[in-house]
């Protein structure tokens, strides 16, 4: 395990850690803690260079994870920091004052999947969604393909059907009785 | 290699110009960096050809030094309110709001930005994207991992092959496939190709903004010759589909190797050419030298990568950094400027065209004749994928390029989102930079950061 | 100085006035598409068998499976060919990667146009276009590119040292991970389903293996074939040979992934696993004769449906063929007691050692029932007649299985000739080649049949096994005469066989007499096919049935006879295969069912 981790197991509470390899580590840790660890990381472990944020949506366990990924110029080290939150009125703590482009990303999830981050610039603007009025459509329970039924107006076609069911029907269907 | 033969290399393509770098800058990040730098002033070492010393550019630094909203109080600007941003009273007549975009200008794609100025200076900025949202990242939740493939490379339309291989790597490894050696190699040739084609048209597009159009039509006769190449390799000119989760599609056809290294001579001549036409062109020289400053402490700030970076006196590479594919088998060094102009970040993108030729031909050189070019996969309409997670990245031609993928472990990805270098580089680096420029250089400015909006929003 | 080069270097742009132009003077004809560009869509119809994996792999939904005037559907074939949108195909051909046939591929060319939008929808090969002949294009790279796995996961089986004197099963059974990566390999088509006599829902059945909800696998077998564990081992797997993945590789292995969903549902669980019971609804009850695999699966099926079942059984024990001809390195008899057991369980009934025709007539059984099924199949086996076949040490294959079956003593001499070149044989030679090593410690068998082993009808795997088990086999051999000394066997006289069958495929074989051969042995065993005894059939029966010229029974689609009812089905009719017996067995049931209820008619 890299030096730095064992630093940082000892001021945060963090699990689940994973080498995914030898230049990428991914761990959890609590909602609460996040911004105070990014914020070391970035101070004291020489993570400056903020690559990413996005959430996952487990919709069956009823959380968004949120995953911050930074890396280490020096170093050369990625870390991807995961955090959970409820689905419900999800809300995250701001690290927008770390780097400039994290209010970006927040105003993204805020859009995409609903995730509030109080405080973040702009964070409410609409983004690439202008005029949306459907549910932040990232998230799972969001159907894209039925959306689009309702929405658009497919061009009729021909009709496809199941090779094995139109076999069926062609040489057998008197063979075959489907139960009850 | 030794150190000699490096520098050879390096001089034989740029002269003396080129200045390996120490990682000079690769300090944490001054969070208050309202401060000139010292970068600004003579730390760039880098010259100019032909420019005595670049006496006048350090005139302009100077000028834009405040470029990161300073509270001041000349009347002429906004003061600024709480969450940093000018407040513009617009009733007071001083200002005008104008909409550049969202039609699409060529290199910079569509995306607008709403500018406030007050006479032609501009003093408010706010990118608008939305333009070219395809949903493909929702889409992804029901593609099975291989038909990703063919969707996932638009997400990023004018250099779409580092798509196909962050995606393809990052399935390989959460399902612990290796690609073959010679996949390794072909991967890197289309991904350099790709690059290559890429600053063919940017490169000449920095003078195309100033209106210095003929170097453009140049760059794109040499990219068609790339993309000829491209369709005798892949089968397409623009959306490749070319590397997939196993590896490539197909191994070099006869005669390839011949014919792309010859290529490489109208690269090299290309950019002799749009030497003298451009970067030697005092009216370019006037209009990019000085231009679109970015102070070096904004770097880790604003996440820039790439040559945005680069040109700012930070060696970052990510296939010098995080070695990918067989990378670390070429031998070749990052060009490194210090100006942080516009003149400097297309002089960036114009050494790395060269480095790129002399990497392709290596490459070719390099691609073994034998072996397989695709490992053994599933069946693609079942193939799943164990539970995990990665971040995958690569350089593309604007920098760190990365795919971050999480599986649940069924045949559908759970999530894949691109983390693309204008997310930050056309937003908020950008508005801060367009801050006190003139409205004349906006598109000059968002062509030197390489703005590529489909990166955006996806 | 370098201000006034600022100045006059871009001047040097005007240099390109002596330069040749590099635009392309014609390009809608000097420009054609490279070797391997993705244009529009070609597929060779012959080729093509509609399994529609193109469709399923297309991610724009550019792909339908249409029906087509020109393409009938037959077994492996669906008919469907693919139509393509150009409104939607972005010209990935993942389709032509993962053509089941290789009968897809993209043309190089990309200039066509059409003024009316409905013509960018077509079904190449089929609505003809004029880059239907063009041999540039994307093809399938070649070789080892695959967007499947060509090879079946190989199944365990025992080595030929382990196995030369053992009657313990050879084929080991898929493990889990195994099953699953087999399972995978399936692309969904459906073409099997069809090929197969009882229709079984195999990709269903497959997709269960894959998502390991095996309970459910085996509840879908059942729907169709009551016999799974039987069939998963030795069931003759016509699927397989219509398998669309058996184009380019291996077909996947049907028969092994249905036997691990019947291995993997222990005998206790069966109730518990498919939550079925004999109503004992209905006042009719119905005779079954003989319980081989289809008086067996017609009595599982109308017990389902609630009549009362009485079979009757010549044997000791049920089963037929299944447990007194295919040994039991094949076909372990607990597996085969497993699926009769559950059939039993369901409150069917019936009484061994009684052969009909003999201990009770099926005059008496049409007074007492209201229906009477006969699935009495092939037990007779059939002699060569040639001089010598009198002789006492001069035996049938069949009655030698059924005799070992039972647990009697056979002869086994020390070296032994046997006639036959399909599966009965195999199995009779690989039988006595274990008790030969039993008895002597060595094998001593000389195989002999008609055809050459190309055309031998038996499965490749068994004449390699035996090959494995050192037997001596030599096909291509006609037998002439039984060489015999002092009332003992010396041997079989055989002559080259030059064909089998004339011109009209009747059986007719040439020999070259010039070419001869001598087989040394002392016993001699006849595996060359089988016939029916439907003695029990008296002359009033008889004479109300309807036969062909060429005296065979005929029946209906439902297997009813002439005589309305009574229903005949398995080898005696079709076949002969247990999977038919099966099919044929569930057809009857319902036939009956609908005879009983006055709904069907033998016309
Ligand atoms: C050696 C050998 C190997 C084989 N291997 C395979 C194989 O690997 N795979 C495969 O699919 N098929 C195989 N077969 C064929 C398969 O066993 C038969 O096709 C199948 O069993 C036929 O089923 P059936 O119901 O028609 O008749 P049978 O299975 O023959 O059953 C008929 C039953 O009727 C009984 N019976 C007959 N006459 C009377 C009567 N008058 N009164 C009462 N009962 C009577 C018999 O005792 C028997 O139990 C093999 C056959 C043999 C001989
Ligand atoms: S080329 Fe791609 S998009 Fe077009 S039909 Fe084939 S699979 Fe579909
Ligand atoms: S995959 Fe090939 S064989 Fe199957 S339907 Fe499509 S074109 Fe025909």
């Amino acid at each position: 395990m890299h030096q730095f981790l064992k630093e940082i197991q000892n001021r945060f509470p963090i699990h689940d850690v994973k080498e995914q390899r030898k230049n990428l580590t991914l761990f959890t840790t609590e909602k609460e803690q996040v911004v105070p660890l990014l914020t070391h990381l970035r101070d004291h472990e020489g993570f400056t260079h903020f690559v990413l944020l996005t959430a996952v949506d487990w919709i069956e366990e009823d959380l968004f994870q949120l995953t911050y990924i930074l890396n280490n110029p020096e170093k050369k080290v990625d870390l991807g920091i995961r955090a959970y939150i409820g689905r419900e009125n999800a809300s995250m703590e701001s690290a927008h004052h770390l780097w400039e482009q994290v209010a970006t990303y927040q105003r993204e999830l805020k859009e995409m999947f609903g995730i509030d981050f109080p405080g973040s610039p702009r964070v409410d603007e609409e983004f690439f969604l202008e005029g949306w009025d459907d549910i932040p459509p990232m998230r799972r329970e969001f159907d894209s393909k039925k959306y689009s039924e309702e929405t658009y107006f497919p061009r009729p076609g021909s009709k496809s059907h199941d090779p094995g069911e139109y076999m069926k029907q062609k040489l057998y269907s008197d063979d075959y009785e489907e139960e009850e | 290699m030794t150190m000699k033969k490096k520098n050879d290399i390096l001089s034989r393509l740029f002269g003396k110009e080129h200045r390996p770098q120490e990682n000079k800058h690769n300090q944490p990040a001054d969070a208050d960096s309202g401060k000139s730098s010292d970068a600004g002033k003579g730390g760039g070492t880098g010259s100019v050809p032909g420019s005595d010393s670049g006496a006048s550019g350090e005139a302009h630094y100077s000028d834009h030094n405040h470029n990161i909203a300073p509270d001041h109080t000349e009347d002429k600007y906004p003061r600024n309110g709480k969450d940093g941003k000018p407040e513009v009273d617009l009733s007071s007549g001083k200002y005008t709001k104008v909409w550049q975009g969202p039609n699409h200008p060529g290199v910079t794609g569509n995306m607008s930005l709403e500018l406030t100025i007050c006479g032609d200076e501009i003093v408010d900025a706010k990118t608008h994207v939305g333009y070219l949202h395809r949903g493909f990242e929702k889409l992804f939740e029901r593609r099975l991992y291989m038909q990703v493939m063919p969707t996932c490379l638009r997400m990023c339309v004018p250099e779409s092959d580092t798509n196909e291989y962050v995606f393809s790597e990052a399935v390989e490894e959460l399902s612990g496939i290796e690609a073959p050696e010679k996949a390794k190699w072909l991967r890197m040739l289309v991904l350099e190709m790709s690059r290559l084609q890429m600053l063919l048209r940017v490169v000449p597009g920095q003078g195309g903004a100033f209106g210095l159009g003929i170097g453009v039509q140049w760059g794109m006769y040499v990219r068609e010759l790339i993309l000829d190449l491209f369709e005798e390799l892949t089968g397409g000119r623009i959306y490749h589909m070319y590397m997939l989760p196993g590896g490539v599609r197909g191994d070099l056809p006869e005669g390839f190797r011949e014919r792309a290294i010859k290529t490489m001579d109208e690269v090299y001549r290309f950019a002799q050419r749009i030497d003298d036409v451009m970067f030697n062109n005092s009216v370019f020289k006037k209009r990019a030298t000085g231009t679109g400053y970015i102070d070096p402490s904004w770097v880790d700030r604003f996440g820039i990568v790439g040559p945005n970076a680069r040109a700012a006196g930070y060696n970052r590479d990510v296939r010098k950094d995080h070695p990918y594919l067989l990378y670390d088998q070429l031998e070749w060094e990052v060009p490194v400027l210090e100006k942080s102009d516009v003149y400097t970040r297309a002089r960036i993108r114009w050494m790395d065209m060269q480095v790129t030729a002399d990497l392709i031909k290596q490459i070719l050189n390099k691609i073994p004749e034998k072996g397989s070019f695709k490992a053994p996969t599933p069946n693609a309409l079942n193939w799943r994928i164990p539970r995990g997670e990665t971040y995958v990245k690569a350089e593309a031609s604007r920098g760190e390029f990365g795919y971050y993928v999480v599986s649940d472990g069924s045949a559908y990805p759970r999530r894949i989102t691109l983390r693309g270098p204008s997310y930050t580089h056309a937003i908020a680096l950008l508005e801060k930079m367009l801050i006190r420029t003139n409205i004349a250089d906006v598109g000059a400015i968002m062509v030197s950061l390489q703005t590529c909006p489909p990166e955006i929003e996806r | 100085m370098s201000k006034l080069k600022d100045i006059l270097s871009p001047f040097t742009a005007w240099n390109n006035l002596a330069r040749d132009p590099v635009t392309i003077k014609d390009p809608i004809n000097d420009r054609p598409g490279a070797a391997r560009y993705r244009g529009f869509h070609q597929n060779d119809i012959e080729k093509c068998i509609g399994c529609g994996a193109c469709e399923s792999i297309c991610e724009t939904g550019a792909i339908r499976m249409v029906e087509v005037d020109e393409v009938e559907t037959k077994e492996g074939d669906s008919g469907l060919r693919p139509e393509v949108d150009y409104g939607r195909c972005c010209f990935c051909a993942l389709c032509v990667d993962i053509c089941s046939t290789g009968s897809l591929t993209l043309s190089n060319e990309y200039i066509w146009v059409d003024e009316d939008p409905e013509a960018f929808t077509f079904v190449p090969g089929i609505d003809k276009k004029p880059w239907d002949n063009n041999q540039d294009g994307w093809k399938k790279p070649e070789p080892d590119y695959e967007l499947n796995i060509k090879e079946r996961v190989r199944m365990p089986e025992m080595q030929a040292e382990e196995r030369e004197n053992s009657f313990v099963e050879i084929v080991k059974g898929y493990s889990r991970e195994q099953a699953i990566a087999e399972a995978d390999r399936c692309i969904d088509c459906g073409l099997c389903q069809a090929t197969c006599p009882a229709h079984m829902d195999i990709p269903d059945y497959i997709r269960a293996v894959r998502e390991e909800n095996l309970k459910e696998g085996f509840r879908i077998m059942y729907k169709t074939n009551p016999l799974p564990e039987v069939c998963g081992r030795i069931c003759t797997h016509k699927c397989e040979d219509v398998c669309a993945m058996g184009h380019r590789g291996d077909p996947i292995a049907i028969r092994w992934l249905k036997r691990y969903i019947a291995d993997s549902v222990d005998e206790n669980e069966y109730q518990e696993a498919l939550q079925q019971e004999n109503p004992k609804d209905k006042d009719k009850s119905i005779a079954i004769v003989g319980a081989g695999p289809t008086g067996l699966s017609a009595a599982y099926y109308l017990a389902l449906m609630g009549y009362s079942v009485k079979m009757f059984e010549a044997q000791p024990r049920a089963g037929g063929m299944m447990r007194y001809g295919i040994p039991e390195y094949r076909l372990p008899y607990n597996a085969l007691d497993q699926d009769i057991d559950y059939i039993l369980s369901l409150g069917v009934d019936i009484q061994y050692n009684t052969r009909v025709g003999k201990d009770i007539t099926l005059d008496a059984l049409h007074e007492k029932y209201d229906s009477v099924l006969v699935g009495t199949g092939l037990h007779a086996g059939k002699s060569t007649r040639i001089p010598g076949t009198d002789h006492e040490h001069v035996y049938q294959a069949v009655d030698l299985l059924r005799e070992f079956s039972k647990g009697n003593e056979i002869p086994i001499s020390e070296k032994i000739v046997i006639i036959g070149g399909g599966n009965v044989a195999m199995d009779i030679t690989r039988t006595l080649a274990r008790l030969q090593n039993q008895k002597y410690g060595q094998v001593n068998i000389t195989t002999t049949s008609l055809e050459t082993e190309d055309v031998m009808p038996a499965d490749q795997e068994e004449i390699d096994e035996a090959r494995e088990e050192k037997v001596n086999l030599k096909p291509g051999w006609g037998p002439q005469k039984i060489e015999i000394e002092n009332n003992k066997i010396k041997g079989l006289h055989v002559q080259r066989c030059l064909s089998v069958f004339d011109e009209n495929g009747r059986f007719n074989p040439q020999f070259d007499e010039s070419q001869t051969d001598f087989f040394e042995g002392d016993m001699l065993i006849e595996a060359i096919g089988q016939g029916m005894d439907i003695s029990y059939l008296s002359k009033s029966i008889r004479d109300g049935l309807d036969f062909t010229q060429r005296g065979r029974l005929v029946v209906n689609d439902y297997f009813q006879s002439k005589q309305e009812w009574l229903f005949i089905g398995g080898d005696i009719i079709q076949g002969p295969d247990v999977i038919h017996g099966i099919a044929n067995g569930h057809k009857a049931a319902r036939g009956i069912d609908m005879y009983l209820r006055g709904d069907l008619r033998y016309e």
